[in-house]
C-alpha cells in the first residue's frame, strides 16, 4: 500500500476540495485511464484494491500506472472519547482527487479488456468517475 | 497531410471572464491569434466548427476576419478537464512554405514477439516540417521485436521534407518482457494480504477433495441401514 514514509506535520487540517483538478488532465502514459468525474478522498486502500482488481483482470498483459499519492494524513479519535484533549491519531491517508483528474493509466491490452479492467477498478472508488482514451489525432 | 480548414471569426472588442462567459454561452470560443511580431488580434470563433477542425491533430487553420484571410496552426487549446469543451484557443499566425516545429503523434503497428511489452516513451515527438505538409502521424512498426529491442528517434521512418527536433538517441519504443505469471501472483498475494482481503474457500475444490470420504461415509451408513432394516 502506498504511504509516505516521512511527513512534515504529522496531523493536518482537512484538504480543500473546491474546485476542480489543475493538471493530471490528461493521459500522459497509458492508452486508456479513469477520470474523476466528482471530487472525492480517496484512501490508499482503495488505490490499492482498484489496482488489484484492473491488475487481476489484465493478467500480465498491460502495465498500469497510478497517477495520485495520498499523502495526506487524516485523524480519528478514539470511539467513546469525550470532546477535547488533543486532536485524534492519524487513520488513514488519503489523495485529495478533485474532477477532471487522471488517476489511472493502462496500456498493453485491447480496448475491450482495459474498459472490463477499469469498471472493475472504478467500483472500487468513492466517486463517479469515467473511462477514457487517447485519441490519438485530438489536440 | 492535413487539409485547411476554414473558419470565419468575428474581432473580439471586450475582455475579461464575463465577457468570455457571455461567449461561451452563446456557443463561441474567446481565441486569439499572434505570431510574427505582430500584434494580438482577439477572436470569438464558432464552437462547433472549432471543435470539429480540432478534431485532427496540427489543423491548419485559414481564420477569415473583415475579408481577410490568415492562416494558423493551434498553438494551445484550454479545455474544461470534465466535459471537454473548449475554453480559449491561442493560434499562431504561419506562411505558405514556412518551416514550422509541431508534436505528431507516434502510433505503434505490428505485433512484437510473444510474452513481450511495448512500451511508448514518447507519445508524440517534435517535427521540423513545412506548415502546409504537416504528416498526421508517424508510424513505428515493432512486428518481431524481441524483448529488449529499442526504437531511437534516429530510428524513425520520416516523411520527406520533415526533420527532427529531438536528442537522436532518445528512446522512442521499448520492448519489455511481460511480468512471469508466478511474480504477478505473488504480488497480488502479497497486496491483497496487506489489505486483509480473504478469498473464499475454493468450494468446488473442497467438495471434490472432500467427496470421496464423504461419499464413502455416505455409502458405509447406508448400507449400514440396509443391514440393519
Amino acid at each position: 500500500m502506498l504511504i509516505p514514509r516521512r511527513v512534515k506535520h504529522r496531523k493536518q487540517h482537512h484538504p480543500k476540495r473546491t474546485g476542480s483538478a489543475k493538471g493530471g488532465t490528461k493521459l500522459a502514459f497509458g492508452d486508456y485511464g479513469i477520470q474523476a468525474v466528482e471530487r472525492s478522498y480517496v484512501t490508499n486502500r482503495q488505490i490499492e484494491s482498484a489496482r488489484i482488481a484492473m491488475t487481476r483482470h489484465i493478467r500480465r498483459g498491460g502495465k498500469v500506472w497510478i497517477n495520485i499519492y495520498p499523502d495526506r494524513p487524516l485523524t480519528k479519535k478514539p470511539a467513546e472519547t469525550r470532546m477535547g484533549s488533543g486532536k485524534g491519531s492519524p487513520e488513514w491517508w488519503i489523495a485529495n482527487v478533485k474532477p477532471g483528474r487522471i488517476m489511472f493509466e493502462l496500456s498493453g491490452v485491447p480496448e475491450d479488456v482495459a474498459r472490463e479492467a477499469l469498471r472493475r477498478a472504478i467500483h472500487k472508488l468513492p466517486m463517479k468517475c469515467k473511462f477514457v482514451s487517447r485519441e490519438a489525432g485530438e489536440y | 497531410m492535413s487539409a485547411e480548414i476554414k473558419i470565419k471569426a468575428e474581432p473580439r472588442s471586450e475582455f475579461g471572464k464575463g465577457a468570455a462567459r457571455r461567449i461561451r454561452r452563446a456557443d463561441k470560443v474567446p481565441a486569439v491569434l499572434y505570431g510574427h511580431g505582430t500584434a494580438p488580434v482577439h477572436l470569438t470563433l464558432p464552437g462547433h466548427e472549432l471543435m470539429l477542425a480540432l478534431k485532427t491533430a496540427n489543423a491548419l487553420l485559414t481564420i477569415e476576419i473583415d475579408g481577410d484571410s490568415h492562416l494558423a496552426l493551434p498553438k494551445q487549446v484550454q479545455r474544461d478537464p470534465v466535459k471537454g469543451f473548449i475554453e480559449h484557443a491561442d493560434l499562431l499566425l504561419v506562411r505558405r512554405g514556412e518551416k514550422v516545429t509541431v508534436d505528431v503523434h507516434v502510433i505503434v503497428v505490428g505485433n512484437a514477439a510473444p510474452d513481450t511489452l511495448i512500451t511508448v516513451e514518447h507519445q508524440a515527438v517534435p517535427l521540423e516540417v513545412e506548415a502546409t505538409h504537416i504528416p498526421q502521424s508517424v508510424e513505428v512498426s515493432v512486428e518481431g521485436l524481441p524483448v529488449g529491442a529499442q526504437i531511437l528517434a534516429k530510428d524513425l521512418r520520416l516523411p520527406s521534407g520533415a526533420a527532427l527536433v529531438l536528442d537522436p538517441e532518445a528512446l522512442v519504443v521499448h520492448v519489455t518482457a511481460q511480468q512471469s505469471a508466478e511474480a504477478l501472483e505473488a504480488d497480488l498475494a502479497g497486496a491483497e494480504a496487506e489489505l486483509g482481503v480473504e478469498h473464499e474457500a475454493p468450494q468446488a475444490a473442497g467438495a471434490e477433495a472432500g467427496a470421496p470420504a464423504g461419499s464413502d461415509d455416505d455409502a458405509g451408513s447406508g448400507e449400514e441401514t440396509a443391514a440393519g432394516e
